[in-house]
């Protein structure tokens, strides 16, 4: 892992258009603001990982399951009373 | 001019879906076409990678996540209206198991289809929620009331 030292107002550029600067240093608790182009994400490490793991549970469910899904909500919305028509509003 | 024969709506990710790298576009069906609320979101990048999505208010009806400036801005959206919500959807083997990823929503500008997969990191929405919680309710008293 690459360390720099930085202090507070100071940056760090990651390629040519990240730029990582040091906004607040506490005894536990450093504040980071991140400028990034619109297609770099930018993610808290353990947000990201969480995601990442419910996304992967979440892809490419079966065929079998989906259509059962889908015929669960149908029977859902026809034993339902008739008040759908207010939508989403 | 006739109208575009096939029109399937492709969202087009600035950026990509949480841990799938090369994801950019997915094509978004209705997963059956009387079916208004749940979608195939289809990849067109990697080939086989599918998620069913559902538009979140059918099923929570008080979800209403604050867009943060920053994906505003990514998707280019002047007010609330220019947004649309999806959740992706954890399918199981019924609809009990079934969950919907409230916390990390797509978030889509429904002028340009520009798409974000958002973290709302303050707002104590579940990974994982049942999808028919809310839905048990209604279905419950209506039974009883006939």
């Amino acid at each position: 892992m690459l360390v720099l030292s930085r202090r507070v107002g100071e940056s760090i550029m990651i390629g040519a258009d990240v730029v990582v600067t040091v906004l607040e240093v506490r005894p536990d608790l450093v504040r980071i603001g991140i400028k990034a182009p619109r297609d770099v994400e930018v993610h808290r490490e353990e947000v990201f990982i969480e995601v990442q793991q419910a996304n992967r549970s979440a892809a490419s469910p079966s065929k079998k399951d989906v259509e059962a899904l889908a015929a669960g909500l149908r029977e859902e919305k026809n034993t339902k009373p008739d008040d759908a028509g207010g939508g989403a509003g | 001019m006739t109208a575009t024969l096939i029109d399937v709506p492709t969202l087009d990710f600035a950026g990509n879906l949480i841990g799938f790298p090369s994801a950019h576009r997915f094509a978004l069906v209705r997963v059956a076409p009387d079916n208004e609320v749940l979608f195939r979101l289809t990849c067109l990048d990697i080939e086989g990678l599918e998620f069913v999505a559902a538009a979140p208010y059918p099923f929570f009806p008080g979800y209403a996540p604050e867009i943060d400036d920053a994906t505003a801005e990514r998707l280019e959206l002047q007010d609330a209206d220019d947004a649309m919500l999806l959740v992706l959807l954890t399918v199981g083997p019924d609809l009990a198991s079934t969950t919907a990823n409230l916390f990390a929503p797509i978030v889509v500008n429904v002028h340009t289809r520009r798409a974000a997969q958002v973290t709302l990191v303050n707002g104590g929405h579940p990974l994982k929620a049942p999808l028919t919680a809310h839905l048990d309710p209604p279905h419950r008293a209506a039974r009883q009331a006939s």
